[in-house]
């Protein structure tokens, strides 16, 4: 026998709940990496550097209600305005699913080219996407997760407009934030609405973060008192309102882990106590035998950890494996896009699993060092 | 007798203090013990018997007066010396066996060695004599609720006398046992002390066990009486 087999042999020796520790430190683990993780999905979108740059303006009534088309040679005098296209949801629903999960908009293929600026052409040519009326511009997830290539065609049944779309993939574009959507000329939905006149949106480029307040405030300003009037924010502040519903996501989510780490210590301070303060005649007679405060602090130092970091390793690495191994995207219908376990949250799992060990052998390690020989061996079994 | 004595106490006290009460568990005891004697502690109960057993084996404190080991002032060492001090001259056999349950005979008596220099190959030949001595040597591999009452109680006493102290305390060692384990276990502490040579103190209240022993000392009230 050695001294670590021995403290192994003290982990085990209560089974039922050796194993309900360790359970519990993973589930919890594996929450707090899961929450994390949520996290920061949550919060990706609005980190990106080129939607800062991006200004939407929609109708200042709804969302639902259309701009007039002649607005654009107004926007595109502003000072400050690089680039601006119509920008219109589409919303149809791809092939027979009742509910499509990635987003099809109307723009103006050569104005449209400047907008997008972090991404880049990963097939096909952009060029051919602005010849052909009826092609489209697809993201690479989207290609990827039906299988489709350049030249297939894609069919979407309009449910906003009453109108279906037949259309062919010109060209594929990867690198964005958001590799999804699927972008066809405006023209046509113009066509088969029989020329309203009108857009969804308005999709603007400016020339540097630091002017996009000052344009915002003049494109409002363009159309106030009009019968149209618009309300232009960064597409930053869309995405947030359009996630408001979420509102202090990063609160919330915050709060829940501190909960739940918190939880995690009274668990397995709780179990770390009780296993030591069954084991006082023992560690007495430990003690009595000739092993000092510092090998007795060792063992349950070295017990508490190894039930953490075991509990901790099996949650940290089961929610990676889960969060890996499951399409999500499809799960969730395209809310949730990437939900990356990255080193850096297994890391912080880690961490704590760490802190965990060493924080529940603390009040255990205090009870033994006051323990006395004497008073220990008086302890009942 | 020609040898040192191997305990010197002068003028030993303890007392607790109970609320407001203070308890004199030991009241100026003075005492010597040679080498290779069997000294049988009696008395009442509350007498002072274990309190004095604790002192000499180094695991409680006296209030005053001197407990000197071998030479050894042990209320001079800090805790850390003490431990070591226990783990080389001192062997334990409590009433109630106290192995651990979870290791095998072997394991147990291995126990006190682990805080040794000694190699495994040493340590697993010292455990083979220790259990031989005490007549378990087929038994090393069973675990304490695999055995009698007797059996662990002779186990206990192998994990006392593995680090081949000079000192061996039981505190009411056959408490537990029925009269034939009680026997061995008594015959094993006597031929320690006159085979092996050992310093055996040991407490009972069985006047039978007091038989086996080469002296006997009545405590009452903290005081030496006889
Ligand atoms: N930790 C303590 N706190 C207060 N009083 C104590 C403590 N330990 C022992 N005593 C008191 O000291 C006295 C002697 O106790 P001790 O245990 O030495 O008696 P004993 O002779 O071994 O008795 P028994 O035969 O019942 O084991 C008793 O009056 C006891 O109540
Ligand atoms: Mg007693």
């Amino acid at each position: 026998m050695t001294i670590a087999s021995f403290v192994v042999k003290n982990a085990l020796r209560n089974r039922r709940r050796a194993l309900l520790t360790v359970i519990s430190v993973a589930i919890s683990c594996g929450l707090l990496v899961t929450l994390l993780t949520l996290q920061r999905e949550l919060t990706i979108p609005p980190e990106s550097e080129a939607a800062s740059l991006r200004i939407i303006a929609r109708n200042k009534v709804s969302l639902a209600q259309p701009l007039p088309s002649k607005q654009l040679s107004i926007i595109e005098k502003i000072p400050g305005v690089v680039a601006v296209s119509p920008f219109t949801y589409f919303g149809g629903n791809f092939r027979e699913e009742t509910v499509t999960s990635f987003a099809q908009f109307a723009v103006d293929p050569v104005r449209f080219k400047n907008l997008i600026v972090e991404g880049r052409i990963a097939d096909g040519n952009y060029d051919d996407f602005i010849a052909d009326r009826t092609s489209c511009f697809v993201g690479a997830d989207t290609m990827k997760r039906y299988g489709l290539k350049i030249g297939d065609r894609m069919r979407f049944s309009g449910t906003f407009y009453p109108v279906d779309l037949d259309l062919k993939i010109a060209a594929v574009f990867q690198g964005t934030v958001d590799d999804r959507g699927v972008f066809f000329h405006h023209k046509l939905l113009d066509e088969l609405m029989g020329n309203p006149g009108t857009v969804g949106t308005w999709y603007i480029r400016v020339a540097s973060a630091e002017i996009s307040n000052d344009v915002i405030a003049k494109v409002n300003d363009a159309f106030a008192n009009t019968s149209a009037e618009v309300r232009a924010e960064t597409e930053r502040a869309f995405q947030m309102g359009f996630i408001s519903m979420l509102g202090n996501v990063k609160l919330l989510i915050g709060s829940v882990s501190t909960v739940v780490v918190f939880t995690l210590m009274l668990v397995t301070v709780s179990t770390m106590s009780m296993a030591v303060r069954e084991r006082f005649r023992e560690l007495a007679v430990l003690k009595a035998l000739g092993f000092r405060r510092r090998e007795l602090f060792s063992f349950i130092l070295a017990e508490s950890f190894g039930l953490a970091l075991v509990g901790g390793a099996l949650g940290i690495f089961g929610a990676w494996a889960l969060w890996t191994g499951i399409d999500l995207q499809k799960l969730t219908n395209g809310f949730l896009l990437y939900f990356e376990v990255t080193p850096r949250i297994m890391a912080t799992g880690g961490v704590v699993a760490v802190f965990l060990g060493i924080f529940s052998s603390i009040s255990p390690s205090i009870a033994v060092a006051r323990l006395s020989v004497v008073q220990g061996l008086k302890t009942l079994d | 007798m020609a040898a040192e004595p191997i305990v010197v106490i002068r003028e030993l006290t303890k007392s607790y203090l109970q609320g407001d009460l203070n308890v004199t568990a030991l009241n100026g005891v003075s005492l010597d013990i040679q080498p290779g004697e069997f000294v049988v502690l009696m008395g009442p109960s509350g007498s002072g018997k274990s309190t004095l057993l604790h002192i000499i084996a180094g695991i409680d404190r006296p209030t005053s007066g001197s407990a000197m080991i071998q030479g050894i002032n042990i209320a001079n060492l800090n805790e850390s010396q003490l431990a070591d001090w226990r783990n080389q001259n001192v062997g334990f056999v409590f009433q109630s066996f106290n192995l651990i349950p979870v290791l095998t005979a072997a394991e147990n008596v291995e126990l006190p060695l682990l805080l040794t220099d000694l190699s495994s190959a040493e340590r697993r030949k010292q455990v083979a004599t220790a259990l031989e001595l005490v007549g378990l040597a087929d038994r090393g591999h069973h675990r304490p609720d695999q055995m009698s009452g007797g059996q662990q109680q002779r186990v206990a006493i192998a994990r006392a006398l593995v680090t081949d102290p000079a000192l061996i305390v039981a505190d009411e060692p056959t408490g537990n046992l029925d009269a034939k384990s009680a026997g061995d276990v008594l015959a094993i502490l006597q031929s320690l002390s006159r085979d092996a040579g050992k310093t055996v103190i040991m407490v009972t209240h069985d006047p039978k066990s007091a038989a086996y022993g080469s002296r006997s000392l009545h405590l009452e009230k903290g005081e030496i009486t006889a």
